[in-house]
């Protein structure tokens, strides 16, 4: 459950001849339960991929899969955790979270059960009843995070999730999202500026060119991080020390790192 | 915090009646009969409430438009949310009701006065059609505009949780256009009030608007300061109740914790 699927993808925003080529031929095969983190330039259209895959911008060629079923919809099988949060200000930390289990109609008390799991496992019980507005950004993340955990999606979809946050909260919810990674493996697809971040967090990391945007090559980490037993490590700082870390993410800046130099020549 | 701003608030008022007592009685800076004396002004709120003026008494008045008010706001709320929130959401019907909403908008709720007489005579159901009218607008534009607002994302959030239309509706869409909305209730509110005292004006038999006509032809200035008062104590309290419902409404909001 949970293969996400890039077939010789195109998008032009516009109209269709005469339009702007966002995404070219984009080919991307995600196993199930692999974490992949997509990086590259701005406005290369990482974002426009994450959205064909959420049901929220349609291809204007190629297919995009998940379950080997072609995308059409938005669903809850595909939860989305938005770089801006995109909570209920309205609803408390418990209703934001239940909201998506009360549309499945799930029976009350496994539902309650679940909830309260969730927030267990990100650490908001003594929040569960303050309004967004009430939380830091680091918080609030975590109830998007809790909120699309608790679907029990096929896929989670996060785009710069902790993009918003500052330097150390951001740490914080780097290992923390490793922990449930570990913990309970989900297929995710991860957009982030940040080349340490998608080392850290990633199996593997897909690297893009410049617009109209395309896969320019995919790098394997997992391999890397098994036989170096990073997971070993309890804090990012220890694993961002590390020789092989230093490699993989040097080869990555490189590779980003040209098509900054492209994009100016 | 409440309680300094509330005597922050009785200081004020207090300070307009002794500027009124001093221009008035002690200086003679405002000649006597042009306008009333804090006195005269007792006078005119006894004899109104002890004997009647203008037919009742001043709580009959008070009472009577301050029903009119209620009334016709909440028609006018009724039917303008749903309305503007309808136009908000799907676009067929904007398209369909904009143009006729754009032309309509610009007329003057009291331009409607003399068609609602012809139609419904001097009695109320005249003046709920103008007071409708009038306020009616605000409410259509703050809720269309609410909802035209709302963060996309908010909406996009809902759909990756696979929500259903009704709880789009109503657990998504009405909550985040709701403080635009009840901007609009306030701008509707005080439309009313306007609407109200001009339609009485122009015909009534009882209400704040008819003490002021009789007053006036009566050449009696007290009076038409106790009418002007009432009108705006009425008011005031109307909008405070709404202030009341709007915290506990929105009281998820930054604003409405205030
Ligand atoms: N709805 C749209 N209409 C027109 N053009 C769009 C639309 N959405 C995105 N684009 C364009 O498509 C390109 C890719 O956008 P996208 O947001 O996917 O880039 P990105 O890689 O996520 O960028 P960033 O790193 O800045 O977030 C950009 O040039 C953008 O301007
Ligand atoms: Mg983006």
């Amino acid at each position: 459950m949970g293969a996400i699927r890039f077939d010789n993808v195109g998008k032009v925003f516009g109209r269709a001849n005469s339009g702007f080529a966002a995404l070219e031929a984009v080919d991307l095969d995600i196993r199930e339960r692999e974490f992949v983190a997509i990086v590259g330039p701005s406005g290369c259209g990482k974002t426009t991929c994450l959205r064909m895959v959420a049901g929220f911008e349609s291809v204007s060629s190629g297919r995009v899969l998940v379950n080997d079923r072609v995308v059409k919809a938005p669903g809850s099988d595909r939860a989305v955790v938005f770089q801006q949060f995109a909570l209920f200000p309205w609803k408390t930390v418990r209703q934001n979270i239940e909201f998506g289990l009360r549309n499945k109609r799930t029976p009350r008390d496994e539902r309650n059960e679940l909830v309260d799991d969730v927030l267990k496992l990100m650490t908001l019980e003594s929040h569960r009843d303050a309004y967004p507005h009430q939380l830091s950004g680091g918080m609030q993340q975590r109830v998007a995070i809790a909120r699309a955990y608790v679907l029990d999606p096929d896929v989670l979809l996060m785009d710069e999730p902790f993009g918003a946050l500052d330097a150390q909260t951001r740490v914080v919810m780097q290992e923390e999202l490793v922990r449930l990674a570990r913990i309970n493996p989900r297929t995710v697809l991860f957009i982030t500026h940040a080349v340490e971040e998608a080392v850290y967090l990633a199996d593997r990391v897909a690297i893009m060119s410049r617009r109209p945007g395309t896969i320019k090559e995919v790098i394997d980490v997992k391999t890397v991080r098994t036989s170096e037993d990073w997971d070993g490590f309890e804090k990012i700082e220890d694993v961002m020390d590390l020789e092989s870390f230093v490699h993989l993410r040097t080869r990555i800046w490189k590779s980003l790192r040209e098509e900054k130099v492209a994009v100016d020549g | 915090m409440r309680n300094r701003k509330a005597m922050v608030g009785l200081g004020a008022i207090a300070g307009v009646v002794l500027l009124w007592f001093a221009l008035t009685r002690w200086f003679g800076i405002i000649p006597i009969g042009r306008f009333p004396t804090p006195g005269e002004f007792w006078d005119a709120l006894k004899q109104i409430e002890l004997r009647g003026f203008a037919g009742s008494r001043l709580h009959a008045h008070a009472l009577h438009s301050l029903r009119l008010i209620v009334i016709s706001f909440l028609v006018a709320v009724a039917t303008g949310i749903p309305l503007g929130l309808l136009m908000g959401w799907n676009r067929r019907a904007e398209a369909l009701i904009n143009p006729v909403f754009m032309l309509i908008r610009p007329i003057p709720p009291l331009a409607w006065i003399p068609l609602a007489i012809l139609w419904l005579g001097l009695g109320d159901a005249a003046k709920v059609m103008v007071i409708w009218f009038a306020a009616f607008v605000p409410s259509v534009i703050n809720a269309h505009a609410g909802v035209r607002n709302i963060d996309r994302s908010m909406i996009e959030a809902a759909r990756m949780m696979g929500t259903p239309p009704h709880r789009l509706v109503m657990e998504v869409i009405v909550p985040a256009a709701m403080p635009m909305i009840f901007t609009g209730l306030r701008l509707s509110l005080q439309a009313s009030w306007t609407t109200l005292v001009a339609a009485e004006l122009v015909g009534a038999l009882v209400g704040v608007g008819f003490v002021l006509n009789v007053a006036q032809q009566d050449i009696f200035p007290a009076m038409i300061l106790v009418g002007m008062l009432t009108v705006g104590v009425l008011g005031w309290f109307t909008t405070y109740v709404l202030g009341l419902v709007e915290r506990r409404v929105l009281a998820w909001s930054v604003q409405g914790r205030a």
